[in-house]
């Protein structure tokens, strides 16, 4: 079931993420991330924890420029981030991001949110991108939703619209940050099958959770941060089983 | 809290209003005092008011001193939005995908229809207008409803490009409206100073509107910019403006408003008073629109631009709508307010509604009938706000997503 999609301009395995030493103070003063280096290639998960306050949600968020840095760099997909805000949107294009409050737009129906970006930003022509929408509504099993708003649905299905709304744009990495953090328990399977599909299909995903069974079935590389730092990284296997840090098994007994 | 089974209407009004000995003596109290204010104004407006006051300067009430001989002009452009009016109000009810009523003839439309066939009979009746001018509002009412009934009939056959062009007709009418009345285009010029009454009230008014909204639009998102220069100077204007009152404005805008502006753009009393009204009004609408985005969660914005939405299109097709639909009531508020103001217009001597009351009461004909003339103004601003408001009310439940449709 393994597929890597051929994409053009970086054979498989192709450095897709990389960051370098970043820091980053917020306007307050504090030191929110202090020197963190991450490198992910194409097709691999990571898959990143930490206790609230360790800067997980602050440094993924640099990858699409919602937060601004200090030092360091970040090249996505083989372009730099600067200020230059063409720089940027170019950037977006090829990111799709996932957020724990799912962020739907409630005034347009599911279709619409789908269709909004490409249509304004890729200039395709409608008619191709409902269609496009309709089945990638289908893959995450809410096509029958598609007319109706946002409210109307349940947590879960909001978030899976979310994530169909972001894979409607074809970006070539995904982020996903703390997806179902803000779900009824009973709703956070259906959004990490879809995830996992979303995986196995071979996309590039960085994604912050604090699933433990997602992580240990899904990712290709676990990273522990805390206090703004990356404190391990490793297989998920090494990383359950037997990490190398006290840091890391303090977290692990938090969340047993 | 246990509720009473369905009854008739008397038995539901005897429970309600006497229910208890307390609640019955309330009750008859207050039918009392109603029915006496009643009996009495009733007994006033039929034999002690003198309405030869409204009658002999109706047109002036009306129009101001517009010439006679281009008063055709005015008649056209009401003949206009009358069949505009009838034109968007039938389409509106005649696709069910634009209105969330399922029903050519809803309750509402019918009674809004015998309400205009009523005033277009019974107005120029009580104005003792002559029998030719009152067979023109005749007319006027009856092309209202004859395109609200045509449009709302065959609404489905117009093809929908032709559809989607309708709503442009208003701007259009707009700027047709303004030539029509002020002249050019090879029409004789009417200078503003010949504007009065109802005319001036309105096209101030609906000058100012129209143009601080989006000026409020653009001074709330200056005021919540991450530029310091803009945001700092747009709350700069923002204070300024709601810390002095209007009328100091108006008096400031004759004075100074001509350098300001450039040339052309406010050559007289009328147009300074106009541009006063929206740069004041536009202060208070940036208000109730920094209110609308502050109530929309961060995330929206991120989400649209993290879908590489450049911000001016995550505004436009994200943000606004949302925002402004919160801001909606405060800002048909605002527009209510500004109707209202433009009463201030008759001190700086502009023959506006009030201004022209007060000529014709200045009349020694006409001294002691300022009760008549005043009740006439309240009715007629109370109209214009009612409509402003129910309109308002309306346009939202509208942009409401998750209202359940009504069907």
């Amino acid at each position: 079931m393994t597929s890597t999609p051929a994409s053009a301009g970086s054979a498989p395995g192709a450095v897709m993420i990389e960051a370098r030493g970043v820091e980053k103070w917020y306007p307050n003063g504090f030191h929110a991330l202090r020197g963190v280096d991450l490198s992910v290639h194409q097709g691999e998960v990571v898959v990143i924890m930490g206790p609230s306050g360790s800067g997980k949600s602050t440094f993924i968020r640099t990858f699409n420029a919602l937060e601004d840095f200090q030092k360091g760099s970040i090249w996505v997909d083989g372009m730099e981030l600067t200020d230059d805000v063409r720089n940027i949107d170019a950037i977006r294009q090829e990111v799709g991001m996932v957020f724990q409050q799912f962020n739907l737009f409630p005034h347009l129906t599911v279709l619409e949110n789908l269709t909004l970006a490409p249509v304004l930003v890729r200039k395709r022509s409608k008619a191709v991108v409902e269609r496009q929408a309709l089945e990638l509504l289908e893959r995450v099993g809410i096509a029958e939703q598609a007319h109706k708003h946002p409210g109307q649905l349940s947590g879960g299905q909001q978030q899976r619209v979310a994530i169909a709304r972001s894979l409607c744009m074809e970006p070539r990495i995904m982020l996903f940050d703390e997806p179902t953090s803000a779900l009824d328990p009973e709703m956070v399977q259906e959004v990490l099958e879809v995830m996992q599909e979303l995986a196995r299909e071979g996309m590039t995903m960085v994604v912050v959770t604090h699933e433990v069974r997602f992580a240990r079935q899904v990712a290709s590389r676990v990273v522990l941060m805390a206090d703004g730092q990356v404190v391990e990284m490793a297989a998920p296997d090494q990383f359950f089983t037997n990490p190398r840090h006290e840091r890391s098994r303090q977290f692990l007994r938090q969340i047993a | 809290m246990r509720t009473a089974l369905p009854s008739s209407p008397l038995q539901r009004l005897r429970r309600e209003l006497f229910s208890s000995p307390l609640d019955g003596l309330i009750s008859i109290g207050l039918i009392g005092f109603l029915l006496a204010v009643a009996i009495a104004l009733v007994k006033w407006a039929l034999f002690q008011a003198q309405w030869a006051v409204l009658q002999a300067n109706s047109t002036l009430f009306a129009v101001g001193r517009y010439p006679l001989e281009q008063q055709w002009r005015l008649w056209l452009l009401t003949t206009l939005l009358v069949g505009a009016t009838g034109l968007s109000w039938g389409l509106l009810r005649g696709l069910p995908r634009l209105d969330r009523v399922d029903q050519l003839w809803p309750r509402n439309d019918r009674i809004a229809v015998a309400v205009v066939l009523a005033l277009a009979v019974l107005a120029p009746l009580f104005l003792k207008l002559s029998l030719a001018i009152q067979l023109r509002w005749w007319l006027e009412a009856a092309l209202l409803v004859a395109t609200r009934w045509a449009a709302g009939r065959w609404a489905l056959r117009i093809p929908p490009p032709a559809r989607r062009l309708v709503p442009l007709i208003w701007p259009l009418l707009y700027f047709a409206g303004m030539v029509l009345i002020s002249g050019g285009l090879g029409l004789i010029q009417v200078s503003p100073s010949e504007w009065g009454g109802l005319l001036l009230t309105l096209v101030e008014s609906s000058f100012a509107i129209l143009l601080c909204f989006p000026l409020g639009i653009l001074l709330a998102l200056g005021r919540r910019s991450e530029l310091p220069l803009l945001r700092w100077s747009s709350v700069v204007y923002i204070e300024f403006i709601r810390g002095a009152p209007l009328i100091t404005l108006l008096f400031l805008g004759q004075n100074i408003l001509g350098f300001l502006l450039p040339g052309g753009l406010a050559p007289d009393r009328v147009w300074r008073a106009a541009w006063v009204l929206t740069f004041f009004a536009a202060a208070y609408v940036a208000e109730a629109v920094r209110a609308g985005l502050a109530s929309l969660p961060k995330g929206q914005l991120e989400a649209a631009r993290s879908l590489g939405l450049p911000l001016p299109q995550a505004l436009i097709h994200v943000v606004l709508p949302q925002a402004l639909r919160v801001a909606l009531p405060a800002t048909v508020g605002q527009f209510i307010s500004l109707l209202q103001d433009t009463t201030l217009l008759s001190l700086i001597g502009l023959l506006d509604l009030l201004g022209t009351a007060r000529t014709v009461m200045a009349n020694p004909a006409f001294l002691g009938r300022n009760a008549e003339v005043y009740l006439v103004l309240a009715l007629l601003f109370w109209c214009g706000c009612a409509a402003l408001g129910l309109g308002s009310r309306a346009l939202e439940t509208r942009l409401n997503p998750t209202a359940n449709p009504a069907r």
